[in-house]
């Protein structure tokens, strides 16, 4: 280890004869960590203004008849609020399809995939950047176009879009269609935006795919791959593969919007009243095939990183090896190949005949095989071992459950019966949060403390881990507990107002008087005592947590900020004791990464190794012999 | 691969020969579209057309796909990559379109007899 | 630092990385266009035979275009054989040859841009069609824009909170003197006198007009927190009214107006011009009469016929439809087997071509028709459609009223299925084309340094750009039959 730390410190000296100017450094870089940092900072931003988003819908389902508190006098919201302040329709509506959109396709995937994928995957396989450097930083900024597209589309005289984050036609193709100059409305900004953050996509895919397979350093077989890389593989095939047809249904949306055509609009469309000025014949459906050929397999985008992230963080706290490696890895391999063939199951109630529905309801049970397969290994890793509660291991275990019982809940909607029922409920919204809201990001939260030491030097501090911690968990199911109930119940999830106007279905009793739910919620101020809780009052229930979930992540903001400069200096380069090649590098990891050139002598996880010196045995550290002979010859330099 | 003394009269040849293929292909798809004489089936562009037609071009698109892509002799890992992608590929088609077939009610028949008012001209 | 692996292949995978990575966006690729050819296959399959739009047939659309296809799929071959015979003379270390080459490859590209160019004017400017209330539609050229409605505009009012009114782009002539003459306070007899002026006022009142409806929200919801339960009503003057000085020409775009009368013009956005109706109706050079969507027994009353009143016209249709019948019976009766209704239903009997008005001779016309009958129709007509091209003055125009329209437009994407997705594959093949012609370019004029550098590095780029090259003409080789042909 001292060694190695030496000849870092004279290597690192080397690195400094050239010092490149601050903006090719930190702006226009093309050093993977850099723009993995970009990355993770605007994703950030955008999952704090999406989730801002996501509480001024809160207020309106909440209290549909009270003026929005503090926002009503800024000048963006007087136009868009009703004159007694409270929320519009539009704008409930508008706030819904960008909220979805933006924490999607601006939060967490460049949060999961470009940012951690970004910082960490060269690092793990001991490539000294992205096989194509420069293709990165024009994937970070069109990813930073299409978001500040989206962005600009609030300001315009139409708004942003407005038919929700799956921008259904034919509703996506007419909405704003009366505007004068149809390019600058939201809802055809929004396919812009969209265009340009697949191309950023697709450009990150390439580079990710083609750096795992041909930048492997000396060693790192296929199987000495960490469970990370493994995931971000499979993550770049699923982008790779399935982002295309969805750029082509924002671009045949485009030409609906602005060229006229009728890819999506059925002959004889009337909108409000009017005959549709259009020549028809194209067909809703086939909007939603390429929509959800892609959006499902963004689910997986979505959960696989955030499950990667955990897979490396539990074995590293529990000192024992990941249970069931192989298994997980061809686990994620026929979860990737069935992620493509189950998309329908959004579409069960589009009148589907039986067959299909068949067809993917089987595909869909399918894939809750390997699903199952991968977090029970993570369960099975943590059994007998002497776990670390450290921060980032509170997250990934965390992560587990709410994953859980994201994934479970998901079961009845595989089935089209109970999903004719289910179909735009909360119930829906409640499943798909809990894997991920409290399941992938979690997954993230834990990634970020668990590699802040890695890209800074410095350790977050463990007291506000633990501030942040334990109320984002007590109010992330405070958010979509009571969403399962409401959902059952009937509630539609695109009522503005709450659901107020279903006398029926809101006045339900969720619970009777004085028993513990109900002292809760008096405890809450949420029901008079004595009064039963009826279905409508969870709709506070659910927005007092969503609105303290942010106050929850106040400590967090401190403690990233604070940190970077404050927090306690890193004791050596592996402040973790793990063993995956990220740590074999300097602290931060300079241009180039490595000191040396790295050598992947074992598995990425050799914990607690029979007659060891210590409780792990990192990849980067062994005998020449145990390299294999199957491998590449060292890199031309 | 890479040495420079290789000799590349020979792919030369066998480019130039694919090249003059693919010229007779296309003037075969349109002799295949214009000339009665090749028309399947009942008069005017019908199923068995298009399938002649779409053969002449896949055979076509493999010449280019095969000889000028050198897929003859390609790594097994891009065979891979290209395999799953031509599996997605077909998924999409096919599924998408099955999913259209099978609707869960009839569409509405539109048609009307027609024989009978047209009969009536005559 | 240097990336490993970028000229020399890696042992384990045998690829270097650029060919890795062209093969993975290929992959890309083959979604993207396998996405839209899915579409195509949906669309076409999903024509409901009597509501949607016919699916033409290739040649039915392209009849004088076809030599168009089928040279840009010439060019794309050869343009392909070149970029292989120019990496195989990087191979053979041979400059000048790799040079000549790429040129050629870039000329082709060119010349294939140009060749489209062609079609897509011909389509956009050459090729209109009518579909009437009734679903019958003539098909043909409107002339001199009658599309538009000309219209003289006197006084225009629009709303503060949307974007630019749309009547602004529809001014023919000299942009006219706007009095302001109803406004938000204090703007009442402002001039404008140019469209900048008038767009600066604009967008200065829009943010007046938002700034005190702001205000007035404020003071709403004050009174209402005061306790005060019914407080005076926002009021915000959010639209305006302007004069013109003198009257000016319009020529609407009737995809911007919701309706008009005699003295109006409404648009989408919510303006309104004010003023007179100078003419309306559209004036109809009819090639062809399409009858597919109209129930045979109910061809005889069509509203064709009611615009068109010409009975040699309405002749020649039913004759040519009784003699593809004919011909359909020769084939099917033999055989045992009814005529398939799709085949009723279909282009061969029910889209025919017309000639009226002008000095045309019977003769050649019967000519035509017979000739028709040997072969396929809509192929033959098309070529004569083509022959025509050469002389408009032979036709004579109709006039066709307004509110008989249904649907009007040129062939351009918006006509129907076909023409959107013919425009938008074609399209997106066309950005691929010049994408890829721009970068072989880049090698070809920039790559001498990188030759004698490295010029395994340079083979390797060209081979890279290749793939990508031949991507592009594999594409094409099935763009063309699926459009053009069949």
């Amino acid at each position: 280890m001292s060694a190695t730390a030496t000849e870092h410190a004279e290597h690192a000296h080397d690195e400094h004869h050239h010092e490149d100017p601050f903006w090719k450094k930190y702006i226009f870089s093309t050093d993977h960590k850099v723009i993995g940092i970009q990355y993770g900072f605007t994703s950030l931003v955008f999952l704090a203004f999406g989730f801002f988003l996501m509480m001024v819908m809160r207020w309106s389902i909440a209290y549909p008849d009270r003026a929005v508190p503090l926002l009503a006098d800024l000048p963006w919201f007087q136009a868009w609020l009703d004159d007694g302040g409270k929320v519009t329709g539009d704008l409930y509506n508008m706030f819904g399809a960008m909220h979805g959109t933006i924490m999607v396709f601006l939060g967490i995937v460049p949060l999961a995939f470009g940012a951690f994928g970004n910082y960490v995957t060269p690092l793990q396989i001991g490539a000294p950047d992205m096989a194509f450097p420069r293709l990165n930083m024009a994937s970070y900024w069109l990813y930073l176009l299409g978001g500040a597209l989206m962005f600009v589309s609030f300001f315009l005289p139409s708004g942003a879009a407005k038919a929700g984050w799956t921008n259904y036609s034919p509703l996506a193709t007419t909405t704003d269609i009366h505007y004068g100059d149809l390019f600058w409305t939201g809802q055809t900004q929004w396919l812009v935006g969209m265009a340009l953050l697949i191309s950023s996509s697709l450009l990150g895919a390439v580079n990710f795919i083609c750096t795992i397979i041909n930048l492997r350093c000396r060693g790192m077989t296929w199987m000495r791959l960490p469970f990370f890389v493994w995931a971000m593989l499979v993550t770049g095939f699923l982008l790779l593969l399935a982002f295309p047809p969805l750029e082509v249904a924002a671009i045949m949306q485009l030409m609906d919007r602005m060229a006229g055509t009728s890819f999506f609009i059925p002959t004889g469309l009337n909108v409000s009243g009017m005959s549709f000025d259009a020549a028809g014949g194209g067909s809703p459906l086939l909007y939603q095939h390429l929509f959800w050929f892609l959006a499902h397999p963004e689910v997986y985008v979505l959960i696989l990183p955030a499950i990667a992230i955990v897979a490396e963080i539990i074995p590293c706290n529990t000192r024992k090896p990941l249970w069931g490696y192989k298994t997980m890895v061809y686990a994620v391999m026929v979860l990737g190949f069935l992620a493509f063939i189950v998309w329908a199951h959004h579409m069960y109630i589009t009148g589907m005949g039986p067959a299909v529905s068949t067809f993917f309801q089987t595909t869909t049970v399918l894939i809750s095989v390997p699903s199952v397969i991968l977090v029970t290994s993570l369960l099975i890793s943590m059994w007998g071992g002497s776990i670390r509660f450290t921060v980032p291991m509170l997250f990934a275990t965390a992560f587990i459950p709410m994953f859980g019982i994201g994934g479970l809940t998901g079961l009845p909607l595989a089935f089209s019966l109970p999903d004719l029922h289910l179909h735009d409920t909360y119930y829906v919204i409640g499943h798909f949060h809990y894997v991920v809201a409290p399941g992938t990001i979690f997954g993230l939260f834990a990634g970020i403390y668990h590699w802040f030491p890695k890209i800074t030097g410095r350790m977050m501090s463990t007291k506000l881990g633990h501030l942040h911690f334990w109320p984002s968990l007590l109010f992330m199911n405070g958010i979509f507990a009571p969403m399962f109930f409401q959902g059952m119940a009937g509630f539609h999830r695109r009522a503005f107002d709450g659901g107020k106007a279903y006398e029926q279905i809101s006045n339900q009793i969720f619970a009777e008087p004085n028993t513990f739910i109900a002292n809760i919620c008096e405890l809450l101020h949420v029901i008079p005592a004595d009064a039963p809780v009826r279905m409508i009052d969870l709709n506070i229930v659910t927005s007092g947590s969503a609105w303290l979930l942010a106050v929850a992540q106040v400590p967090f903001i401190i403690n990233l900020f604070i940190s970077v400069f404050k927090g306690d200096k890193v004791k050596n380069d592996n402040p973790w004791d793990a063993t995956t090649l990220e740590w074999a590098t300097p602290t931060p990891p300079p241009h180039g990464n490595f000191a040396s050139e790295p050598v992947a002598y074992r598995g990425p996880y050799e914990y607690s190794v029979p007659d060891a010196d210590e409780d792990f045995s990192p990849q980067f550290e062994g005998e020449a012999a145990t390299v294999g002979d199957s491998e590449p010859e060292p890199a031309a330099h | 691969m890479a040495e420079s003394t290789h000799d590349w009269s020979k792919h030369k040849r066998s480019y130039m020969i694919v090249c003059g293929a693919l010229f007779v292909g296309t003037v075969l798809t349109l002799a295949l579209a214009k000339i009665h004489a090749f028309d399947v089936g009942p008069p005017g562009p019908t199923a068995g057309d298009y399938v002649m037609g779409l053969s002449v071009a896949v055979a076509k698109s493999s010449l280019v796909a095969l000889i000028f892509m050198h897929l003859n002799h390609e790594k097994s890992l891009i065979y891979k990559i290209l395999l799953f992608t031509f599996l997605f590929f077909v998924g999409l088609m096919v599924l998408t379109i099955f999913a259209d077939l099978d609707p869960i009610v009839e569409q509405y028949d539109t048609l009307q007899t027609t024989h009978g008012a047209l009969t009536e001209k005559q | 630092m240097e990336i490993p692996y970028e000229v020399t292949p890696r042992r384990d995978t045998g690829l270097y990385n650029a060919k890795l990575g062209v093969w993975l966006f290929l992959a890309s690729e083959v979604m993207l266009f396998g996405g839209l050819f899915s579409g195509y296959v949906f669309l076409r399959l999903g024509v409901q035979e009597g509501v949607d739009n016919p699916w033409p047939w290739g040649y039915n659309v392209h009849g004088p275009y076809v030599w168009a296809g089928f040279i840009n799929t010439l060019v794309l071959i050869f343009s392909s054989v070149g970029v292989v015979f120019a990496w195989v003379a990087l191979k053979e270390r041979n400059w000048k040859a790799y040079q000549t080459w790429m040129y050629i490859v870039v000329a082709c590209a060119v010349a294939f841009m140009c060749i489209k160019t062609i079609e897509y004017k011909s389509k956009l400017t050459e090729h209109h069609g009518i579909k009437f209330q009734d679903n019958s539609v003539i098909e043909g050229k409107i002339l001199d824009q009658t599309d538009k409605i000309r219209f003289e505009g006197k006084e225009v009012s629009m709303s503060l909170q949307s974007a630019l009114p749309a009547f602004l782009k529809d001014i023919d002539g000299d942009f006219p003197t706007f009095t302001v003459k109803e406004g938000p306070e204090g703007t009442e007899g402002t001039e404008l006198n140019s469209y900048s002026d008038l767009k600066s006022w604009y967008l200065k009142q829009r943010r007046e007009a938002s700034s005190s409806l702001a205000e007035e929200r404020k003071r709403y919801r004050s009174e209402l927190d005061a306790g005060n339960a019914n407080p005076t009503p926002v009021s915000v003057v959010t639209s305006a009214t302007l004069t013109a000085g003198e009257p000016f020409k319009l020529h609407g775009n009737p995809r911007k107006i919701v309706g008009h009368s005699d003295s109006a013009l409404n648009y989408k956005d919510g303006s309104k011009v004010e003023g007179m109706l100078i003419d309306d109706t559209v004036k109809f050079e009819i090639h062809q009469v399409d009858m597919q969507l109209v129930l045979p027994q109910k061809q005889k009353d069509s509203m064709v016929w009611e615009v068109v009143d010409d009975d040699s016209v309405k002749k020649q249709f039913f004759e040519a439809q009784a003699k593809m019948y004919k011909e359909m019976r020769d084939y099917y009766e033999p055989r045992g087997e009814m005529i398939p209704e799709k085949m009723l239903r279909g282009h061969k009997l029910n889209l025919q071509k017309v000639h009226m008005g002008g000095h045309h001779d019977e003769e050649h016309h019967a000519e035509a028709n017979v000739h028709k009958s040997e072969s396929k129709p809509s192929a033959e007509g098309a070529a004569e459609e083509a022959h025509d091209d050469h002389g408009h003055g032979e036709h004579a125009y109709i006039e066709v009223p307004r509110e008989k329209i249904k649907f009007m437009g040129n062939h351009g994407p918006r006509y129907g299925n076909y023409y959107a997705i013919y425009f938008t594959m074609t399209a997106l093949h066309g950005l691929h084309v010049i994408g890829g012609a721009l970068v072989l370019l880049f090698f070809t004029v920039f790559g001498k340094k990188l030759y004698l550098k490295n010029p395994e590095h340079l083979a390797n780029r060209v081979e890279v750009g290749g793939l990508f090259w031949h991507f592009v003409d594999l594409i094409w080789i099935f763009l063309f039959p699926i459009f053009y042909l069949f």
